[in-house]
């Protein structure tokens, strides 16, 4: 499989010159943010799995960054664990929350999953906000189950400050590029594999697709729970990462933000969430002095991209290679083109 | 020849569905030995589809019993039943449209065959060489990079033939496999229907054009109000009052008269 092959080979290439960043440019502000951008670029590589490949309408997604980046906080908070330990542990149960809303998602086609998906998401931010009776009393005052609205602060971190001193960005700047390396790569394999195009015939064409052997009970689940392992780890890290976690993750605004990259990179593209993450994180970054006007642009941005280019930036260059090897084809029998 | 006591390939018995107070099928039964091309006719609106859904586990009997080599399989998914060997090609021009020609049939070549448990990371080479055969059955080797999306009317029939030989099935469904086809591409996809059929895959059609129901069943049977009118050959059909009456009409008899003559030249 040679396509999977060199996107692969891909991956690591653009890993290496990401690894490079920092050494080349010191400026602490461009490295945390580039922390950021592979926090969200992961969540939207995964979040292409279900949305994208899958066809599924899920809004799920910071619902799982959520129990990821809670998991990880609540453990360290109350317990005191290891961040070693609550990140890891943050994914997976990430996983078992994300096929849980596979399996209530099931009966349900199109416009019915986001809404079901986004009343997960409100519910559990309810919940988390209206909480008032103290859990426990610490000093700072009083502590909900959940940590209410305040979120939860000192909970651990993964020993960088002491590592590196004041740098310790720079270690959270490798963290999560191996992150989205990780998410990357895990992408690629499971688009590019059979699983992938069982994903993809589901997307056509349900009732076609049970006639050909593929059950969409099972195949749901599977989607489910592999894209949620990396999404959950992305909260997980997130909370390390800017060392507070609160009712803020389950922000609408961000939950948009996140769904214009990949509107914008191209659903269902492998390199589409990954461009599409860049563009906007570049765009905001160019639009930060202009205030309200910033959310104009951003809304400028994503509806010309949807007018002009519905397939994204990728589905787009896509769309146009396979019309220049689709020319020469009319004469030589055998066209070799890019495919999606 | 063993053919007397093994049960056939696949049995209706009793079969039955009713949508509410409509009765699609009526108690309607047939065999189908191993190795016929069976041919089913018969007006718009008689159950011809609906015994399809019914036969692929698309949609259940209300009473009667399916049974594919002696086996019940009236309550079987549409997933156990390509798995039990059984593979339908739609009425419409139905394929996944975003993949390849060649991604269609490896779809069907991997999952079509046998349940997957844990499905693996690439395809066996095992996979490859089914999807390379079936292209090439039904003449479309060499495009496998085009988009679904993209191919003309003939193709898209050619490519649901070809995955469901993909999934190398024992009973192959066709639903009208040629509406839509001018006469020469009929020919075409009856020829590639016959030589499917020669490698012994039992085929099951549905088809309103009578040059190609004529032409390559070995048996016809001519549904009406979801019940049986006619069974028996080709030949007869012409002859037969009822079918001219209720399905063929005058004009349409004695063209199937001429054809199924003209077949019957043709083999002597």
């Amino acid at each position: 499989m040679t396509a999977r092959r060199r996107d692969l080979f891909l991956c690591l290439i653009l890993a290496g010159f990401a690894a490079l960043l920092p050494v080349v440019s010191g400026v602490r502000y461009t490295v945390t943010q580039t922390t950021f951008f592979f926090i969200w670029a992961t969540v939207v590589v995964q979040w292409n799995l279900v949305f994208g490949i899958g066809g599924i309408f899920s809004l799920a997604q910071m619902a799982l960054f959520a129990v990821g980046a809670y998991t990880a906080a609540m453990l360290g908070y109350y317990l005191g664990t290891s961040m070693f330990l609550a990140m890891p542990a943050g994914a997976l149960l990430a996983v078992i929350f994300s096929v849980a809303v596979g399996l209530a998602c099931l009966r349900l086609r199109g416009p019915y999953v986001a809404l079901l998906t986004l009343c997960v998401a409100q519910v559990m931010y309810l919940m988390i906000v209206n909480d008032t009776d103290c859990f426990t009393n610490p000093p700072a005052g009083c502590m909900p189950l959940m940590g209410g609205v305040r979120g939860f602060s000192r909970f651990g971190d993964l020993g960088f400050r002491e590592l590196l001193g004041p740098a310790f960005y720079i270690g959270h700047y490798y963290v999560g590029l191996a992150m989205l390396t990780l998410a990357m790569i895990a992408s690629v394999v499971v688009i590019r594999s059979p699983m992938g195009l069982a994903f993809q015939a589901l997307r056509d064409n349900p009732a076609y697709a049970a006639a050909r052997g593929i059950d969409r009970f099972k195949y749901q689940l599977w989607i489910f729970g592999l894209s949620s392992f990396f999404t959950g780890l992305a909260g997980a890290f997130y909370a390390v990462n800017t060392g507070v976690v609160g009712p803020v993750v389950f922000s609408f605004s961000h939950l948009l933000f996140l769904l214009s990259m990949i509107i914008v990179g191209g659903v269902g593209t492998i390199w589409g969430p990954l461009v599409g993450a860049l563009l906007l994180m570049f765009a905001d970054e160019a639009m930060r002095e202009l205030g309200d006007l910033r959310d104009i642009g951003m809304g400028l941005i994503l509806v010309g991209c949807v007018v002009l280019m519905p397939r994204g930036v990728v589905g787009l260059l896509e769309d146009l290679a396979r019309r220049r090897a689709a020319q020469p084809a009319r004469n030589a029998p055998l066209p070799t083109k890019e495919s999606a | 020849m063993s053919a007397e006591i093994s049960p056939p390939l696949l049995s209706c018995r009793n079969v039955t569905k009713r949508f509410g107070s409509l009765v699609a099928i009526d108690d309607l039964s047939f065999d189908l030995p191993a190795g016929e091309i069976l041919g089913i006719g018969g007006p718009n609106g008689a159950g011809k589809t609906t015994l399809f859904e019914v036969i692929s586990g698309h949609n259940t009997a209300s009473s009667g019993q399916i049974l594919l080599e002696g086996r019940d399989v009236t309550r079987c998914s549409p997933v156990e039943m390509c798995h039990a060997g059984m593979a339908r090609v739609f009425q419409l021009n139905t394929g996944f449209d975003s993949l390849s020609v060649r991604d269609n049939v490896r779809v069907a070549a991997y999952y079509g065959r046998r349940n997957r448990i844990v499905p693996g990371i690439s395809m066996e080479p095992a996979v490859e060489e089914a999807v390379d055969a079936a292209l090439r059955n039904v003449g479309l080797i060499g495009r496998d990079d085009c988009l679904t999306a993209t191919l003309p009317v003939l193709d898209r029939k050619l490519l649901m033939l070809a995955s469901a030989l993909a999934m190398n099935p024992k009973l192959l469904l066709l639903d009208e496999p040629v509406g839509g086809l001018t006469h020469r591409e009929i020919d075409d996809v009856a020829e590639v229907v016959r030589k499917i059929a020669a490698t012994g895959v039992t085929v099951l059609l549905i088809e309103h054009v009578m040059r190609f129901l004529v032409q390559l069943s070995t048996r016809v049977l001519i549904l009406h109000h979801g019940r049986k009118l006619y069974e028996g050959s080709a030949a007869g059909l012409a002859s037969d009052p009822d079918v001219v009456e209720v399905y063929l009409g005058k004009g349409a008899g004695e063209h199937v008269a001429a054809l199924t003559a003209r077949d019957e030249q043709h083999v002597r």
